[in-house]
């Protein structure tokens, strides 16, 4: 993995990030703060798991197909409680679990944050990058990540956004994980300017 | 009691005693191999069906096709027995069901891959609990062969 | 009498945003379909006023939704709500005979504007 590439996912990392949150931030009617630059790591799938936080707890794992112009994948990783907090801020509700509703706007929260970083990054390039319908799981962080990286077919490191807000004092973490397949990627590098990547 | 944790890809074994786990089973499949008079066990956690010409430095266990044999072999390694040993299946999930990305899902094939892979060695299933749409943990029990498998909201599971 | 709306969006939640919008600003809501199959079929049924449609949708999506609606009705007043906001999605839609295109998360007077300038 050279500098170069590296450096180009973290630049795509932040200015999808930017975006999602953006529309996140739109989506709570402007009560979401952005607390730090977003962390774009590049890592061997393994370690990826440990800098999510590990196997054991329960998140909230997106998952979505890209199509168009560039094929791949594309997932959001948050723990139980940002997902906890995320439900409170979009429906009012608190609830002792995850019930329809609470899957259902968590599944809608996903898709916008995925879709604007998908567009911010289609704008970039003038490619198109479409998302598919988002599958939705609650389950151990380790079954989820490893769920992603076998439906992406992913062998060997994979880029991952760690992104941190606070709304209303409470602390929400999330992960993206943009998986391009590996002509395509090279494809959104050369519109962006850069050759050989 | 000492519990060694098998993570993705990884291969580990235990002989007498000692509790091989693994965490967070979705689309994997964890497989354990028992000989229950040497009292070896071998636990895989194997990722995906089909070894790739691209991932030359790949650990075996990351593979199916890869993965059985080496189990095989470090089971042999300890002690056991080919002909005595058995075997246990648990996971081989679908997390996101309504992604219809291919017709059969990974968790499917690995599970596929992994019984064909046992019955051209001619090593019986004696447990599973594979397939669903949720995560799982798998703990072996080397003293006896036991295997607890256990999900969110669910009580365990012996197989 | 109130304007009737049909809202087309895969995710309950956000159907439930929508209408509250929707009704809160003195239209009513008729139907909800969860994909462009039943889009069509509540279209044929209710004779909506006006359309909200999704893009992507299982079973089937927007886009293939509007074109149908418009073979039966070329009137159809159809509003895209997508997340999908990018360039060749907003001109297939449009070309497909969407009135409207608006892009998620949009806040409710962006919705409310464009129902009032597309349903005169």
């Amino acid at each position: 993995m050279n500098e170069v590439r590296l450096d180009f996912l973290k630049e795509l990392a932040n200015i999808g990030t930017g975006h999602a949150t953006t529309a996140l931030s739109q989506m709570l009617g402007g009560r979401l703060f952005q607390l730090v630059v977003p962390d774009a790591q590049m890592l061997p799938f393994r370690e990826a798991a440990d800098y999510m936080g590990g196997l054991e707890h329960t998140v909230v794992g997106i998952f979505v197909v890209i199509s168009g112009d560039v094929a791949g994948h594309m997932a959001c990783v948050y723990p139980l409680n940002s997902a906890y907090a995320l439900i409170r801020l979009l429906t009012g509700e608190e609830t002792p679990e995850i019930d329809e509703l609470g899957r259902s706007a968590l599944q809608e929260l996903g898709n916008i944050m995925v879709t604007s970083f998908l567009n911010a990054l289609s704008k970039m390039t003038d490619l198109l990058l479409a998302p598919s319908v988002p599958g939705l799981a609650v389950d151990m962080a380790g079954a989820v990540w490893e769920s992603i990286l076998a439906g992406a077919e992913v062998a060997g490191e994979v880029t991952v956004i760690r992104t941190r807000f606070s709304a209303e004092g409470e602390a929400i973490e999330g992960h993206i994980i943009f998986l391009p397949n590996e002509e395509d990627f090279g494809k959104i590098a050369r519109r962006c300017g850069l050759e050989g990547l | 009691m000492s519990e060694i944790f098998v993570n993705m890809g990884e291969i580990s074994s235990a002989k007498d005693h000692g509790i091989l786990t693994t965490v967070g089973l979705g689309s994997c499949v964890g497989v354990t191999l028992y000989d229950d008079r040497a009292k070896v066990g071998v636990m895989g956690h194997i990722f995906l069906p089909r070894s790739r010409p691209n991932d030359q430095g790949a650990p075996p266990g990351k593979y199916a096709d890869t993965g059985i044999p080496a189990m095989i072999a470090e089971a042999i390694r300890l002690g056991a027995s080919k002909i005595r040993l058995q075997a246990k299946l648990a996971g081989g999930a679908n997390l996101f069901p309504n992604l219809n990305m291919k017709s059969l899902s990974i968790g499917q094939q690995n599970v596929e891959a992994v019984k064909e892979l046992l019955s051209k060695h001619g090593i019986p299933i004696v447990g599973q609990d594979v397939a669903g749409n949720h995560g799982r943990k798998m703990r072996f029990f080397v003293e006896n062969g036991l295997v607890s498998v256990t999900a969110i909201g669910r009580e365990p599971v012996e197989i | 009498m109130a304007k009737t709306v049909l809202i087309t969006d895969d995710t309950a939640f956000m159907r439930m945003t929508l209408k509250n919008v929707i009704e809160k600003n003195g239209y009513k809501v008729v139907g909800e379909a969860a994909d462009g199959e039943e889009a069509i079929t509540l279209y044929r049924e209710l004779k909506p006023d006006l359309v909200t449609m999704d893009i992507t949708m299982p079973k089937m999506d927007g886009i293939t939704a509007i074109k149908e609606i418009m073979k039966f009705d070329p009137t159809a007043k159809i509003i895209v709500c997508s997340a999908m906001g990018q360039k060749p999605m907003v001109i297939e839609a449009l070309s497909a005979g969407a009135k409207d295109f608006l892009v998620k998360p949009f806040d409710a007077e962006r919705v409310v504007e464009s129902l009032r300038k597309i349903g005169s």
